[in-house]
């Protein structure tokens, strides 16, 4: 009975009481779905119907084969090459812009992060209305510099690349600000003793404030893949996968195989869990190769 | 210290019991199992439908009378938006509890087919009261599977032209007639489209979705070709008649530019209001959107003389859930689609009739489309609805195939023919997926 | 230190040349919507686009409020997006305080275990937690939205790890003085923490406000649960796409969280570069 009291007053009775409810909750709506959807993978199921059949590696094996699936993956990867140099080279240039003491430097900054706030369907609305191929202001600028009216989210080969230019200006806040807060860290003696020694602006950069960026060009790296493979809210909104099937990215797929397909008939959730985890390895495995690869390059400051 | 405590939970359970909510089907009890005969007393019936603003006036105004009149059997509506309609019956069978009576696309049907408890009607469309044979022809048959009746026609409408007048006086063009063939479509639209001005002769749907696969339908048909052989175990759209079909459409977007590719599928209602696009083959629930536009309404172009179109029917389901509560649907059901009901319905929203007998009541058309300017058009159009599409569970892959030859082919990405070809291949492989 | 001569060919400093246009892009689709949102139809439907529509026509927004659900959309987004932070706040915080301070049995196991799930990407939860949701009996309502998100990991981490930076003697002091882990955490811990909790309030007002995947999988017919993104989505579209009246109706879905940001900037950049400096 005493070892009970103490038990309560106890350091794990606390812990525990403090933790439960956010553990149970995870435990249900975070672990279990894991596990669930592994398991999911290897059955033939709808989503509504409660009916399950074992299927063990049909699905896994019936990716291989699928062209739906190739096309997306190859869209997946032609916007991440794309996407993810592109904001990441634009957020650089900007935070070291941004790092200055000038007039109006607060206003812009503030222009620069404000539309991270703005939500992917809000931006997905703003830039339909923009790229407009007939009244859009887009077209409009452009000719006035010469430049043909573009189809952009309606034209299939240009298409993506008008996600690219959408989404870069949608994450160009959330990048700068890491740069930027990486910059400050920059000791300025360092940088005033490379100006002392002669060295010019653009190997100032290179030799001394670049190789202190590499930590937060990892994370920007490792972050901006991540969710340039799981893209899917511009996709469904803005393109719904077309023209043509050229957007439609791998998490599109697997949102129309089990809840747009999968409903009525013809049972997909299972299918569309085994591409699920396909794509969760390849994530793994590239976040992994990632950082390998960045902390070999990079010197951390000692 | 036990304050906050308590606090805290009482604040989560209230929490909890706010989110789940109550089943907002409510009223839908099973009752006593089993039994097709008469109610044993009173009962109410659920009855979903998407109606709303004008369409959802008058079916409250019938039901009002309804339920005045019939004390005993008492019809609840619910609001589902149609495009949502089979998603949410089929949740609602997972729970055990479907409706009563559910309005649903007809190119739901196969999929319908299969719920348990969907009531089969054949037997009840012998009835004299129901007047069968009365519905037209294309409602009848999208209403029926494998040779049994699943659901009562509940709206029908067809593809017409509809026309800007005023562009077309600007232009010194003769307004569209019903001899009309598509190379005088293709002519005025060319004539009457202007690219300073950003307008087009006519707008097509581009998101490769059955929309874009419905309006390229008539020009098959009216050219002799079909969507299926004769046995619906093989694609027939790739023939010689529907390749020249597809490249009409090919010819203008392409060649003419006269096309406005509506790769999003919802501008074309306002730019056609603001007096953007020319022509549209569209059908009488976009009338309304069309307030500042003085507009004409004809019977589509054809081929040979061939103006057949195509007609996108829906249809009222009804759900056994025992204690008579079926056959009181169906007396309700035999009463709503009853002549009387459908031109009273007709005159206050504008939808077609769809009985021979409304459509051949002479004075009543003339009233209808006094009171909704070019829906007389519609109406009579219904007696060129000759063939629907295919009933059968591997129709949308057809039609996903089919979408997808057609946007590719009037983007100029493939020519017609291999389009096609591309996109029957992969109809036949769904089709033999089937089975 | 060695002044090097700045030969200066603009009387301002060269950057502002970059950033004033750069500033320019980034405002210029949020510029255009509010123009948009002002306009008649048949003006949207201008080319050469119409710059300054002339007489502003503010009933636009007053259509849409009145002849769409959009109130009711922005109700249930703010209930859930209130319901979530608020609870995050307090579960989160109880959680961390724990991870950070208390020395409990399984506490390693059982923090790694959480971390881990952060690694998992989305898609591949999505149909099993929408198949949980489905069994609990809370899809199609606000619930749906709602529960799933009481308590998220984020949060536990980056409290956790905020709360390992105060310093222990306080905290230790009111121990020996008999003083309960929840009054501590009380009446120490969460005063010193303000600028954290901030934070994550913000940071997670902002991922539920702006949230869609989630509520398009688990909002499948029961439109009176709609958020203002599947509000905002629907609206646009099927048939009718009507600028003006999406423009006003997005210009008014973004504005809380316009102003949340201008009021509370410092705690967005707080938030987002925490993400970043750990390393």
């Amino acid at each position: 009975m005493d070892r009970f009291r103490r038990f309560l007053v106890s350091d794990h009775a606390a812990g525990w009481a403090f933790i439960l409810p956010s553990v149970v909750l995870i435990l249900v709506f975070g672990i279990a779905p894991i596990v669930w959807g592994l398991i999911l993978s290897f059955q033939e199921a709808g989503l509504i119907s409660p009916e399950r059949e074992w299927v063990g590696l049909d699905n896994y094996v019936r990716i291989a084969s699928d062209p739906k699936v190739r096309q997306a993956a190859i869209n997946t990867i032609y916007y991440t090459v794309l996407f993810v140099p592109t904001s990441i080279l634009a957020a650089l240039f900007v935070a070291q812009a941004l790092n200055r003491r000038i007039a109006f430097v607060r206003f812009y900054r503030l222009a620069v992060f404000i539309p991270v706030v703005t939500s992917t369907i809000a931006t997905g609305i703003m830039f339909l209305w923009l790229f407009d191929r007939n009244y859009g202001l887009a077209n409009w600028l452009l000719g006035k510099i010469g430049l043909g009216p573009f189809g952009f989210f309606e034209d299939p080969d240009q298409a993506m690349i008008a996600l690219v230019l959408m989404t870069v200006w949608g994450w160009l806040g959330f990048d700068t600000i890491i740069y930027l807060a990486a910059l400050q860290g920059v000791p300025q003696e360092l940088t005033e003793a490379a100006a002392i020694d002669g060295a010019g602006r653009w190997s100032s950069f290179w030799r001394v404030t670049w190789p202190m960026l590499g930590p937060a060009t990892l994370l920007l790296v490792v972050w901006s893949t991540i969710s340039a493979i799981q893209l899917f809210d511009e996709v469904f909104f803005v393109t719904k996968g077309g023209p043509l099937g050229r957007t439609s990215v791998v998490v599109f797929y697997v949102y129309r195989l089990a809840f747009e397909q999968g409903l009525g008939a013809l049972s997909l959730a299972g299918y569309a869990a085994a591409i699920a985890y396909v794509l969760f390895l390849v994530i793994l495995v590239l976040t992994l190769a990632q950082f390998w690869l960045g902390n070999r390059i990079i010197h951390y400051p000692s | 210290m036990k304050r906050h405590h308590l606090l805290v939970i009482v604040a989560a359970l209230g929490l909890l019991a706010a989110c789940t909510g109550g089943d907002e089907d409510g009223g839908a009890s099973t009752g006593e199992t089993g039994a097709t005969s008469g109610p044993a007393g009173p009962v109410t019936l659920t009855m979903w439908h998407g109606y709303t603003d004008a369409e959802a006036a008058s079916l409250d105004a019938l039901l009002a009378e309804w339920n005045e009149a019939n004390p005993d059997i008492r019809i609840e509506p619910l609001f589902v938006n149609n495009d949502k309609a089979l998603q949410k019956l089929t949740v609602a069978l997972q729970g055990g509890e479907p409706p009563d009576i559910t309005y649903q696309y007809g190119s739901s049907l196969p999929q319908l087919a299969a719920a348990p408890g969907l009531v089969d009607l054949t037997a009840w469309t012998q009835q004299p009261e129901v007047n069968w044979e009365d519905f037209v022809q294309g409602a009848r048959d999208a209403a029926t599977f494998e040779g049994k009746v699943l659901g009562v026609p509940a709206l029908i409408d067809n593809l017409a032209v509809v026309y800007n007048k005023t562009l077309f006086d600007d232009a010194g063009l003769a307004y569209p007639n019903d001899q009309w063939t598509w190379d005088d479509f293709r002519a005025a639209a060319k004539a009457l489209t202007d690219p300073a001005e950003k307008r087009f002769g006519f707008s097509y749907p581009m998101d490769a979705s059955e929309d874009t696969v419905w309006h390229y339908h008539p020009l098959l048909w009216q050219n002799g070709g079909s969507i299926l052989t004769e046995d619906g175990s093989q694609a027939a759209f790739n023939s010689p008649e529907g390749v020249e079909a597809l490249e009409v459409l090919v010819g203008m977007a392409v060649e003419d530019g006269s096309v406005f590719l509506d790769m999003q599928n919802s501008p074309y209602t306002g730019l056609f209001n603001s007096g953007k696009i020319g022509m549209l083959v569209t059908g009488p629930w976009d009338l309304s959107s069309f307030p500042d536009v003085d507009y004409g309404v004809e019977i589509l172009p054809g081929f040979d003389g061939d103006h057949q179109t195509i007609a996108g029917p829906d249809m009222w389901c009804v759900f056994d859930n025992g204690g008579g509560r079926a056959q009181a649907a169906l007396e309700f059901i035999a009463w709503l689609t009853a002549a009387d009901q459908m031109k009273t319905d007709a005159l206050a929203t504008g939808h077609l009739p769809f009985r021979l007998s409304v459509i051949d009541d002479a004075a009543f058309i003339e009233g209808f489309g006094a009171a909704f300017p070019g829906v007389d058009v519609f109406a009579e159009n219904l007696a060129n609805v000759e063939q629907a599409r295919p009933v059968l569970a591997a129709y949308p892959q057809v039609s996903e195939a089919m979408g997808l030859a057609i946007v590719s082919a009037m983007l100029g990405e493939k020519d017609a023919q291999s389009a096609l070809d591309e996109a029957a291949a992969q109809a036949n492989d769904a089709l033999a997926l089937a089975g | 230190m060695v002044e090097r001569p700045r030969r200066r060919l603009l009387p301002f400093d060269p950057w502002h040349l970059f950033l004033a246009p750069l500033s320019l892009l980034m405002l210029l689709p949020m510029v255009w919507m509010v123009v948009t949102s002002l306009e008649t139809e048949a003006q949207t439907f201008h080319f050469p686009p119409i710059l300054w529509p002339g007489t502003l026509r503010f009933e636009n927004y007053l259509t849409v409020i009145r002849g769409s659900a959009f109130g009711t959309w922005f109700w249930n987004t703010t209930v859930v997006t209130v319901a979530i932070v608020l609870s995050n706040l307090v579960l989160c915080t109880l959680a961390s305080y724990a991870f950070a301070r208390i020395r409990f049995l399984g506490r390693g196991v059982v923090y790694l275990l959480l971390l881990a799930t952060l690694m998992v990407p989305i898609q591949v939860v999505l149909i099993p937690t929408f198949l949980i949701v489905k069994e609990l009996g809370l899809l199609d309502h606000l619930g749906a939205l709602i529960v799933p998100h009481l308590a998220s990991v984020f949060g536990i981490f980056m409290l956790t790890q905020f709360f390992r930076t105060l310093p222990v003697e306080l905290e230790e002091a009111a121990r020996i003085d008999g003083a309960s882990r929840l009054s501590i955490l009380l009446r120490i811990v969460v005063p010193l923490s303000l600028p954290a909790l901030a934070t994550l309030a913000v940071i997670q007002f902002m991922w539920t406000w702006n949230e869609f995947l989630w509520p398009l999988v688990t909002i499948l017919t029961n439109q009176d649960a709609f958020t203002l993104q599947l509000g905002l989505a629907t609206f646009q579209g099927s048939h009718q796409t009507q600028w003006h009246f999406v423009a006003a109706a997005n210009i008014m879905s973004m504005l809380p969280m316009l102003i949340l940001f201008l009021v509370a900037q410092r705690y967005f950049v707080r938030g987002i570069a925490s993400q970043g400096l750990k390393g």
